[in-house]
């Protein structure tokens, strides 16, 4: 038994629930036999590799279901073994370069080059090209892009890519020029609602439309997210009842107490204990970045209107310096300490402004 | 035998190993040979410059001296060295009894005790204990030693690395052939010669056992000097130990000094596990105190005046207090020392000549000579300095109780400007430690000790408001050597800011007269390489046991698996079920996710970076990490809950139930029942 967003997954274009549209419109890029470089980008959870694979069915037909695990090892130039997995059809190649971490590029140049390399043998029923998915596109170092940039033009006759990303903004210019840019958004609350009962439906079970609304909501439009939500419902209680809770994930639940924590007392005990809390979290495997940015709409939540442009321009000014340092949880942790000293600063002014 | 009777060892003249290592038998040879030829006044002579070559490596072979030497020295050098002058005062002063022994009396009997209770309490106990003395080098863990032995009258049996066969295969036989019971086969390792030593020490004994005096049987195996073989891999010494705990029938006794490279000796040979284990008695020994160093040195210094007839007068209070302080705590090298500065007040023009050409010659700067030699007085208290001062060092634990506690000293009025009025706030007192010299001399890379200042300056702060300075001061510290470019040249930087920025923003110590009644404040480890080892490790297991998911990873983290821990999917495999069930799920309801924090003691080294980047295979990872994360753990909760509430809401009653499959570890599931809890 697999997952409800597995199972119930669309694979073919003309299947997709929404979208629609643009499905027909890929669909019809394809017929045509060929296709430039594609750019799918879109937020997580709106379908964006679902239309790939769809697409790349439409391609080769069957076939690109009959996926493989690989584990790969490259040699990098200065001798070192490089060991990345990737997911393969006799069509297609899937890969998150950015696995490799500051050797993307080699993977990037190698991974093509082997693949591109070779010709199709049956050119008369086959493609004569072959697909390269990479995804995560945007956790690509620079050095990474400019040599995709060059292998992209270099093995156009035997190699087309999809490249899979969640924003365009780290892409460079040169790559986006190359490629043609899907925008895949992420689906409505009335979509996400469609797409529920019609999988509860598959599975059998009668769902209210409350609690898809309610699932749809929360899961802030992404698919995944809200499919994963509806089964642990499934889990949790059946019947469902429309005014049932929705399960969180533990990290969500604990990163609001956290939040509360801070602002219910702005001691340093209480900043070690927060502290403390910020290593669970990322021994969890939450990486730093979702960790500051759950904070802070945890802490905007809590905080006054007066305080919200000035926490939110912390929080931008701690993730910067997260991204450009090495050990998070300095960042983390001075984000918090401001955080408590501005927060008690407004709550001792304000209890002044009443008292007098 | 290998091993060497001590006593027997001690007669034998001028030996290899003898009490302490005669430091300067060779250097005064030395130094006398070059002051011939200095005589000469012919510096750029040829001569001058071999002697010049081989100048270091005598100076160097103090420690690794070896008989050759001696005898390819001409004779006529040897003539002109008297042999009481020779002999260096580190061993013609050495301790004799207890009460001349620099070393506190508390500790002398700690060590009395253990061997009493060891070699004299225990009739039949079977298995052999052991005990581990540590210590900064020079603060009298041999010297006690022997004396005890001494005095209990125990029999030492010493391991003594042996020398290569093919090196010096003379030598050899002449340091070893008056214990001719046994022979070395070239083909032995060290390794193999080290354990058959200690079965044949343990052999040795029961048969004295038979025929000798009660006196005599009584043994004590000696292990100053560890085979090298051991440094690479511990575990085979473990083992080795392992067995003579069996089987040993006298105690051994270990004596590592402690250093302060970062390999930690002490730490790799007798990891805590082994010392719980075996039962290993650790003692560790203090530097010696500057009181004791004094009268130690008062006494070599009268004796001396004494012996020369008054030639040179006892040396001045001040004097001896400066080679004291240079000494740091280390009294061979404070002997060493002193008779090195004597040497000037009692000899001709030469010797002291001589004493700065050897104090130059490591440099080989020749023409600082002759500056030298028109020195001052003033600058001769540097020069000594220059010759004892062992260069200072501080432990870790110290050197960020300087930081912290941030000294100060009260400004008086006059010594410098008030700050105008608007930037009054900060003012503070004069710092009594220099936060850079602090970092420099605990011996630690910059972002480290950062590390370790981050994991512990909260504790010392009061408002809220300082600790937001210093977290800022941090965090800049950590941008600061971000660059793996420029890391090099701004880790200095970047660590003055992080010491610095700590102290200045702590305003409850901005002041000398404030900052009293701190108390003292436990320091911890930083638990940040574990924090991201576990990250990555945890990431790294995510991704290869979820892969079939084909999700880029923070889908996967922040999505897929916390769900996975509440979905009734069952998993393929218990590795991936018990995965799920540890990351996806974090401890809520218990208010505060503890950590256990491991306490930073006085004498550890820094650890070591855990980050090395690539990992091993996963799922040996997967295993670790469920130990690991027992070891961090609270213990479960006292009050166990009534097992309905613990099953049934967490873990879905579909999915295989961990604690149902005893072949995975139990570590993992007593880790799940301790999330259940409370």
């Amino acid at each position: 038994m697999s997952l409800w967003a597995d199972k119930h997954r669309p694979s073919a274009l003309s299947k997709v629930d929404f979208h629609r549209e643009q499905a027909t419109q890929l669909r019809n890029l394809v017929q045509c036999g060929d296709f430039p470089h594609l750019l799918v980008y879109g937020p997580s959870g709106s379908g964006k590799k679902t239309r790939i694979m769809c697409l790349l069915r439409e391609l080769y037909g069957a076939g690109v279901e009959k996926l493989r695990i690989e584990h790969q090892s490259i040699t990098a130039p200065s001798k070192k073994k490089i060991e990345i997995s990737t997911i393969a059809s006799n069509y297609h190649l899937e890969v998150n370069p950015s696995d490799a971490g500051n050797n993307d590029r080699v993977v990037i140049q190698e991974l093509l080059k082997t693949v591109a390399q070779s010709q199709q043998l049956e050119t008369s029923t086959q493609r004569d090209f072959k697909v390269v998915l990479l995804t995560e596109v945007d956790k690509l170092t620079k050095d990474a892009q400019h040599a995709l940039r060059r292998t992209m033009e270099k093995y156009m006759a035997t190699c087309r890519l999809i490249l899979c990303c969640n924003s365009t903004s780290k892409v460079i210019a040169p790559i986006r020029s190359r490629c043609l840019a899907v925008r895949v958004p992420a689906p409505s609350i009335e979509d996400v609602c469609h797409v529920l009962s019609s999988v509860c439906k598959k599975e059998g079970l009668i769902f209210p439309q409350d609690l898809a609304r309610r699932i749809a909501e929360k899961s802030g439009r992404n698919l995944r997210k809200a499919l994963l939500m509806c089964e642990a419902c499934r889990v949790q209680q059946y019947p469902f009842a429309s005014d049932q809770d929705i399960p969180e994930t533990d990290w969500e639940v604990y990163l609001r107490e956290t939040a509360n924590a801070v602002v219910s007392q702005q001691t340093p005990q209480r900043l070690l204990e927060v502290r403390g809390r910020l290593y669970e979290l990322l021994t969890h495997c939450i990486p730093p970045e979702i960790i500051i940015k759950g904070l802070l709409s945890e802490l905007l939540n809590n905080c006054d209107g007066q305080l919200k442009g000035e926490v939110a321009q912390m929080a931008a000014y701690y993730e910067h310096r997260l991204q450009l340092g090495n050990k998070a949880i300095y960042h983390l942790e001075a984000f918090v300490a401001k955080f408590m000293a501005l927060y008690k600063k407004f709550m001792e002014d304000g209890l002044e402004a009443m008292m007098f | 035998m290998m091993s060497k009777d001590s006593s027997r060892r001690k007669k034998a003249p001028a030996k290899v190993t003898d009490w302490v290592e005669p430091s300067f038998d060779d250097y005064l040879k030395n130094t006398n040979l070059l002051s011939s030829n200095l005589s000469t006044k012919s510096f750029k002579d040829i001569n001058q410059h071999q002697k010049r070559k081989d100048h270091p490596s005598v100076l160097e072979s103090s420690k690794s001296r070896v008989p050759t030497k001696k005898k390819g020295k001409s004779s006529s050098i040897d003539e002109i060295c008297d042999q009481s002058e020779n002999e260096p005062w580190v061993d013609k002063y050495k301790p004799k009894t207890q009460n001349e022994l620099a070393v506190h009396k508390k500790k002398i009997e700690e060590v009395e005790a253990w061997l009493k209770a060891q070699v004299f309490q225990r009739p039949l106990k079977q298995g052999g204990s052991i005990l581990l003395l540590t210590g900064p080098p020079g603060c009298g863990k041999t010297a006690t030693i022997q004396i005890l032995v001494k005095d209990l009258g125990i029999q030492v049996q010493e391991w003594t690395n042996p020398v290569s066969l093919d090196f010096r295969k003379e030598d050899f036989h002449n340091a070893f052939n008056h214990e001719s019971s046994f022979q070395i086969l070239p083909s032995q390792t060290q390794t193999a010669l080290f354990q058959e030593f200690l079965l044949r020490a343990n052999k040795y004994n029961k048969l004295q056992m038979v025929g000798e005096s009660a006196e005599t049987d009584k043994k004590l195996i000696l292990v100053e000097d560890m085979p090298n073989q051991f440094y690479r891999d511990p575990s085979s010494l473990h083992e080795l130990l392992r067995r003579f705990v069996r089987t040993g029938r006298c105690p051994l006794v270990f004596i590592i000094s402690d250093s302060f490279s970062r390999d930690g000796n002490q730490r790799l040979l007798f990891p805590k596990e082994i010392h719980e284990e075996l039962f290993i008695a650790s003692i560790s020994f203090n530097p010696v105190a500057p009181t004791m160093m004094m009268k130690v040195l008062n006494r070599i210094a009268t004796a001396e005046a004494t012996v020369n007839g008054e030639k040179d007068a006892v040396p001045e209070k001040l004097f001896l207090e400066r080679i004291c302080k240079g000494g740091s705590g280390d009294i061979r090298s404070a002997i060493n020392n002193l008779q090195f500065s004597s040497l000037k007040e009692c000899s001709s023009e030469n010797n002291f000549w001589s004493r700065k050409k050897a104090n130059s010659a490591l440099k080989c700067d020749t023409s600082s000579k002759v500056k030298k030699k028109k020195k001052s007085n003033i600058l001769e208290n540097q020069e000594i300095d220059a010759v004892g001062g062992k260069d200072t060092s501080i432990y870790l634990f110290h050197a960020l109780g300087k930081i912290l506690y941030c000294k100060r000293e009260p400004l008086t009025e006059s010594e410098s400007p008030q700050l105008p009025s608007h930037l009054s706030e900060y003012e503070r007192d004069v710092l009594l430690v220099q936060p850079e010299d602090v970092v420099e001399k605990s011996h630690m890379p910059g972002d480290l000790f950062n590390l370790y200042l981050h994991q512990n300056y909260v504790d010392f702060f009061t408002e809220i408001d300082d600790l937001v300075r210093a977290s800022e001061y941090l965090s800049t510290a950590d941008f600061l050597c971000s660059n793996w470019n420029s890391r090099l040249a701004l880790s200095e930087y970047s660590t003055s800011v992080a010491t610095r920025g700590v102290i200045h923003s702590n305003t409850a110590r901005a002041y000398a007269h404030c900052q009293g009644g701190m108390g003292f404040r436990p320091l911890h480890k930083p638990q940040w390489f574990l924090i991201n080892k576990k990250y990555q490790e945890n990431c790294l297991a995510a991704k290869s046991l979820l892969s079939s998911f084909c999700l880029p990873p923070l889908c996967l983290q922040t999505q897929l698996l916390p769900y996975l821990a509440m979905l009734t999917n069952p998993m393929r495999n218990q590795a991936q079920v018990t995965f799920i069930q540890d990351v996806g799920r974090l401890p809520l309801k218990r208010h505060f996710g503890r950590l256990k924090l491991e306490a930073l003691t006085d004498k550890d080294p820094g650890i070591q970076e855990l980050d090395s980047g690539d990992e091993g295979e996963l799922s040996v990872q997967t295993m670790e990490r469920g130990k690991n994360k027992t070891n961090e753990k609270d213990e479960p909760d006292e009050s166990p809950l009534p097992s309905s509430q613990s099953s049934g809401n967490d873990l879905p009653g579909s999915q295989p139930q961990p604690a149902a499959a005893q072949a995975i570890m139990e570590e993992d599931e007593l880790k799940i029942e301790d999330y259940d809890s409370d």
